[in-house]
């Protein structure tokens, strides 16, 4: 009897949150007829006119081509790699149909490629940009700091497809660093030049319901767009199995900037945000533990 | 007890039908459009009329189960790939992609709604998508037995390996594997290390074969390491022609 009380209890606390995260809104572009625009970055940001996306600013297309996945190889030199020592990333990707090489990308927040980089330990965070070389690869040079796992994070956009955003794994031989084990860290950041603070609502995380973010900046002015874009955010979870790459939800250059994340899993995340203010980028972190419903 | 069930049924089900009424559309991700490509490509090889799992190919089918998809997918329980991306690259991969995981999370969450039939691909096409899926014709829940009928070089390995010989690996094949996640790296005799597979909650009922997307060449004197205590895994040589 204890029992079916409790179940009925998750019962309603499910009906009550799903009916909380389906608040009324106006009818949505796509139901209406005639063409939709959508933003090739954000696919559920759609228009009925042309023009811009309001979240990343990159053009909307009418219609999209079928999400098809590509392969990106990573080749990665000399071998081994050495901790501490320059290596040579060499991204090449490939269609799926006949593993042509593909050499023509568009522009996806000012650049062709965007790299994260993260340790296992997720003690390094790396956003930066390969260059396209004559070959038709992207070329990076990068100094591995330690031994262990790292994850990279590959982000483009071919030409005539959709964005792709591919993880692969580089293996720095040596010791591995020890597990890592975090707690909820929502402290104020104080970074290069400002103070970051972090709000989310819920409070406590929940897995597979939406979390939105809110990053509060100090001083709130002298903000500026960053890579096309009032914010960017990688959360990483402990295991390093989940990769997210996000943009501002809603942000305008005021003070507040918010995300909106659904955290697939009940783990810890380790959360990454960059701003920039007055020419200078702002990277501040922290630690998102997030519990699955009922826990 | 009975009279227990029966109550508790009842509530279910009315809540079932109070949430479907009152199902407020906030997303504009529709079955029509974006979820009934994905479900072609990744679940309807198996979820399908006379498949191995209950339907998923019409919009009236998929609807009740919006919400149990959307935690099978987050979890990574659903499809059944049952290894992490980008470790490894496998050309039977089946895993989604991240764009497709935030595309179905938005449609569970915003209404689920079906959209219009003119977004929907021919039945020509969705057939196409579906049986180029991998596991059209082969898995997952072909068993481990199909290491050894496809490939008939299969060899065993149990824990910490170093092989005696070179070895053309084409893929590998869990044959029983504890509850749980590890990777399974090649040591070469040069000093380098590289990924092979990173095993997450894989499951034997869908037991499935990882074929790389490239063949590695393995030297004599490699190291295949991560294989976990009571382990046993097939690697997979390349099949000569």
């Amino acid at each position: 009897m204890m029992g079916m009380k409790f179940g009925f209890a998750t019962l309603l606390l499910v009906a009550g949150i799903l009916r909380a995260q389906n608040p009324p809104i106006a009818p949505l572009p796509s139901q209406n007829a005639g063409t939709v625009y959508i933003c090739p970055m954000d696919p559920d940001v759609r228009s009925s006119n042309p023009g811009k996306c309001a979240r990343c600013g990159m053009s909307l297309v009418a219609g999209l081509p079928d999400p098809v996945e590509y392969h990106l190889h990573l080749d990665v030199t000399p071998k081994p790699v050495k901790p501490g020592q320059p290596a040579n990333l060499t991204f090449e990707i490939h269609d799926p149909w006949k593993e042509r090489q593909v050499t023509k990308f568009q522009i996806v927040h000012e650049k062709l490629f965007h790299m994260f980089v993260v340790s296992q330990d997720l003690q390094v965070f790396l956003h930066n940009h390969p260059t396209l070389g004559s070959d038709g690869d992207f070329h990076y040079e990068y100094v591995f700091p330690k031994s262990g796992l790292y994850r990279i994070l590959g982000d483009f956009y071919p030409d005539g497809a959709t964005p792709q955003l591919i993880a692969k794994s580089v293996i720095v031989p040596g010791p591995a660093p020890k597990p890592v084990s975090f707690t909820r860290d929502y402290s104020p950041k104080d970074t290069e030049n400002m103070t970051v603070e972090l709000v989310t609502d819920p409070p406590q995380p929940i897995s597979g319901f939406k979390t939105q973010m809110y990053f509060r900046v100090k001083p709130g002015e002298g903000l500026e767009k960053y890579l096309d874009a009032w914010g960017h955010m990688l959360a990483a979870s402990e295991d390093l199995i989940d990769m997210i790459h996000e943009h501002p939800f809603i942000a305008d250059g005021g003070p507040q900037i918010q995300f909106n994340v659904v955290f697939p899993r009940a783990k810890s995340y380790r959360v990454w945000v960059q701003f920039q203010r007055k020419g200078v980028v702002n990277t501040a972190r922290f630690d998102v533990p997030v519990k699955a419903l009922g826990q | 007890m009975k009279r227990s069930l029966f109550f508790t049924c009842v509530v279910m089900m009315t809540m079932c039908a109070a949430a479907q009424a009152h199902d407020v559309i906030t997303t504009p991700v529709t079955w029509d459009r974006e979820i009934s490509r994905i479900f072609y490509s990744r679940c309807v090889a198996c979820h399908r009329d006379g498949g191995a799992a209950f339907s998923l190919m019409e919009y009236k089918d998929a609807f009740p189960w919006r919400t149990a998809i959307k935690e099978e997918v987050l979890e990574r329980r659903m499809p059944p790939w049952g290894a992490v991306k980008g470790f490894g690259d496998f050309r039977n991969d089946q895993a989604l992609t991240p764009e497709q995981l935030e595309l179905l999370t938005s449609w569970s969450q915003g209404g689920s709604p079906e959209g219009e039939d003119k977004d929907l691909p021919p039945k020509d096409k969705l057939n196409e998508m579906m049986q180029e899926s991998a596991w059209f014709h082969d898995g997952p829940g072909d068993g481990p037995d199909a290491a050894e009928r496809h490939h008939s070089a299969a060899v065993a390995v149990s824990g910490d390996v170093k092989l005696v010989k070179p070895l053309t690996l084409d893929g590998l094949l869990p044959k029983s594997v504890p509850a749980g996640s590890f990777q399974i790296i090649a040591e070469f005799p040069d000093g380098r290390v590289e990924p092979l597979l990173w095993l997450d909650d894989y499951k034997e009922q869908f037991a499935h074969p990882f074929l790389l997307r490239s063949p590695v060449e393995l030297p004599a004197g490699t190291v295949i390491s991560g294989i976990p205590p009571g382990a046993t895994i097939f690697l997979l040589p390349e099949e000569k022609k």
